[in-house]
């Protein structure tokens, strides 16, 4: 019984650690592409090109910098995005893209999710219920009328036009009720007792209690917005206002891809993400779950 | 204000922003898409109205005389000669519906004023269509003033039945979803099992396999059309068990499961901490009954463990169908072969490349109702287990 307990346990292992290698690799091994230079100059003075194909890489970790494809590491690529691409200005507008719309999605969101939860007032449930049902459209089923409004208000091309469909989402408003109701309605009954007016109890008790919830709601909508694809690809056609995620295709090439430009961009828009995620994996598990058990 | 009249009273300004927002772009888009389809919504069309001409370039080619040639007189017989429609549809090249010219007549046009700017020469800078009608044109004239898409019916689907291409897109969106949202939960359960159990790295696991879900698809996308190439890691890796290399991209055979492979990469981790969650609420009390009681692993399995993930079970599955039927940013970014894409990117195609916003729209509604469809279907199975849990609350 006991052997048999030890070999089950060292298969779900190995299972483990397969299926870790196999997440991290592909990120690995761009990483390592980004820091490969196109060509480098050899000891003896020859200018040598580098074959970031070749298999097995010629590594060496312990030399300073180290070598990853038989080449000195080098940062090159990283400074070329931004020389062959105004990959600063993509920056720029992921981030005023980003953030507007979280910032507008905190603040409508929260209001419509605690009116859905603690206020009474008629066809509250039928609205809601009406909400919910709009979870399951499709987006790229209804991108035609979407595009066409927003090209009559002249918006194409512009932040607005960007930012103005995503200042309220569903699920947002989904996920702030579900907080609300989910807060002990004794504070707010003590508060009303008080004297306080509904727009006081919302934002002086209310919202400072609901600030995990308000995090989560943030870091979820920033991380969709900055990942987001479809949309900004639709409104925005000229290059100073694409995003990162429509900018990475000005790196791909219609014959031949310049793979270290391509990975060191992909990186430098990876990495806030990933960042972010380690510096808040709290909240970003937090969606993951409420949605998945309550939902 | 009584408080119940302050209770409805804020509700209302509360949900308004929001329901403005999602009223204007989500339930007015979704009307819009259904009346579209039953047109012939044509995108270049309507750009047309924004394109810039010379109107006197378009006056000399209507008259087929040069400015040079004419001389203020010449006004009276020029008038005669003019034709609104025509140098509308022919000269400055937009169409125009039928209904717009059963409607229009010379006299909603200001000849005499266009004529007498024509022959003092100040039409000789560029301006806009748009620009140039709202100029001229009064009273009904003014309906020639924007695009009119005309309602053609049932039209746009019956040219999707015939259409091979849609087919192809609908068997192709089908077949992801199909393949995709199975292996895609047995995967994240499988890990979550393995993963929860008194083991050295949980919280290292959890962390990992979650990474490629915070990551935009179109990064991943790309890091794997890398991986994908013909000299590629992976046929370096296969060529040694002796797999001969595929350019799995490239190759109509491949493309398409291998954005599925990356789809199944991509999300699996982050399911699986769905249901992790799940299963470290099981009391761990129930399976040490059952195993005291004799039960075997692969019983305590199926017969206990995936019961009580029920409620997870039935968000992973409705959220993976919701995702799969709408796949679009992978095949964006990775597909080269009109034979390999979904339905999805079908409809981008049609409406941003080709112009056909009607068609697109027929296909919007199409793909609209096979989520609604297999989402209904999928809960319907499920529906007992949702009575038990409304009664429990």
């Amino acid at each position: 019984m006991r052997t048999k307990y030890n070999y089950r346990k060292t298969l779900m292992y190995v299972v483990l650690i397969v299926y870790a290698l196999l997440s991290l690799f592909p990120f690995i091994w761009s990483l390592l592409i980004s820091f490969t230079p196109m060509t480098y100059t050899d000891d003896r003075g020859i200018e040598r090109g580098v074959d970031i194909m070749e298999w097995p890489p010629e590594m060496d970790l312990f030399e300073f910098p180290p070598h990853f494809f038989g080449a000195p590491a080098t940062g090159e690529n990283y400074e070329e995005v931004f020389h062959i691409a105004p990959y600063g200005r993509w920056i720029l507008n992921t981030l005023i893209y980003a953030s507007m719309v979280t910032l507008a999605n905190l603040f409508f969101d929260g209001l419509a999710g605690y009116a859905f939860a603690r206020l009474r007032f008629r066809g509250r449930d039928l609205i809601f219920s009406l909400l919910m049902a709009t979870m399951m459209v499709p987006f790229p089923a209804i991108i035609v009328p979407t595009y066409l409004l927003i090209s009559d208000m002249g918006l194409i091309n512009t932040f607005m036009g960007l930012i103005l469909p995503k200042v309220s989402m569903v699920f947002g408003i989904f996920l702030m009720r579900q907080f609300f109701l989910n807060l002990p309605i004794e504070i707010e009954e003590a508060a009303t007792i008080d004297g306080a007016s509904i727009p006081r109890r919302a934002f002086s008790v209310m919202f400072p209690m609901a600030r995990p919830a308000f995090i989560t709601l943030g870091i979820y909508t920033f991380l969709n917005t900055w990942n987001d694809f479809m949309w900004p690809l639709i409104v925005t056609t000229k290059k100073e206002m694409f995003t990162l995620t429509i900018g990475l295709n000005f790196f791909k090439g219609s014959f031949y891809t310049v793979w270290p430009y391509m990975m060191a961009a992909t990186m430098l828009m990876t990495a806030p993400m990933i960042i972010l995620y380690f510096s808040s994996q709290k909240y970003f598990l937090e969606v993951n779950v409420s949605s998945g058990v309550k939902g | 204000m009584s408080l119940r009249t302050k209770e409805g009273f804020y509700g209302y300004l509360f949900i308004l922003p929001a329901m403005i927002i999602i009223g204007v772009f989500m339930l007015y888009p979704i009307v819009m898409t259904f009346w579209y389809s039953f047109t012939n919504y044509n995108g270049t069309e309507q750009n047309k109205f924004d394109m810039l001409f010379v109107p006197e370039d378009a006056l000399q080619f209507h008259f087929g005389e040069f400015m040079e040639d004419l001389i203020p007189e010449d006004s009276q017989r020029l008038e005669k000669a003019f034709n609104a429609i025509s140098l509308i549809e022919f000269d400055i090249g937009v169409k125009l519906s039928e209904e717009q010219k059963a409607s229009f007549s010379n006299e909603y046009f200001k000849v005499g004023d266009l004529m007498n700017d024509f022959l003092t020469g100040s039409l000789a800078e560029q301006i806009t269509v748009k620009q140039f009608l709202e100029r001229y044109l009064t009273g009904k004239g003014r309906n020639l003033l924007s695009y009119q898409p005309v309602f053609t019916g049932f039209s746009n689907f019956t040219k999707a039945f015939k259409d091979p291409y849609f087919w192809t897109s609908l068997k192709n969106t089908l077949l992801f979803s199909a393949i995709v949202v199975p292996v895609q939960t047995l995967l994240a359960l499988l890990l979550a099992v393995a993963a929860n159990q008194k083991i050295w790295g949980q919280k290292f696991f959890k962390t990992t396999f979650f990474i490629p879900s915070v990551t935009s698809s179109a990064a991943i996308s790309m890091i794997f059309s890398l991986i994908y190439t013909k000299p590629g890691i992976l046929n370096q890796m296969f060529g040694i068990v002796g797999i001969p290399a595929v350019d799995w991209l490239n190759n109509p055979q491949t493309a398409l499961g291998a954005v599925m492979a990356m789809n199944i990469w991509t999300t699996a981790g982050y399911f699986m901490v769905t249901y992790l969650a799940g299963l470290q609420q099981i009391p761990a009390s129930i399976l040490q009954a059952a195993q005291i009681d004799g039960a075997s692993p692969s019983r305590i399995f199926w017969k206990i463990i995936v019961p009580l993930l029920k409620n997870q079970t039935i968000y992973i599955v409705t959220m993976g169908i919701i995702s799969t039927l709408q796949v679009f940013d992978q095949i964006y970014m990775l597909i080269r072969n009109l034979r390999n894409v979904t339905l999805s990117y079908y409809i981008y195609k049609n409406a941003f490349e080709y112009g056909e916003m009607g068609y697109a729209s027929a296909l919007g509604v199409v793909l609209f109702i096979l989520v609604f469809v297999v989402t209904y279907v999928f809960k319907r199975v499920y529906r007992e287990e949702r009575v038990v849990k409304e009664v429990k609350r």
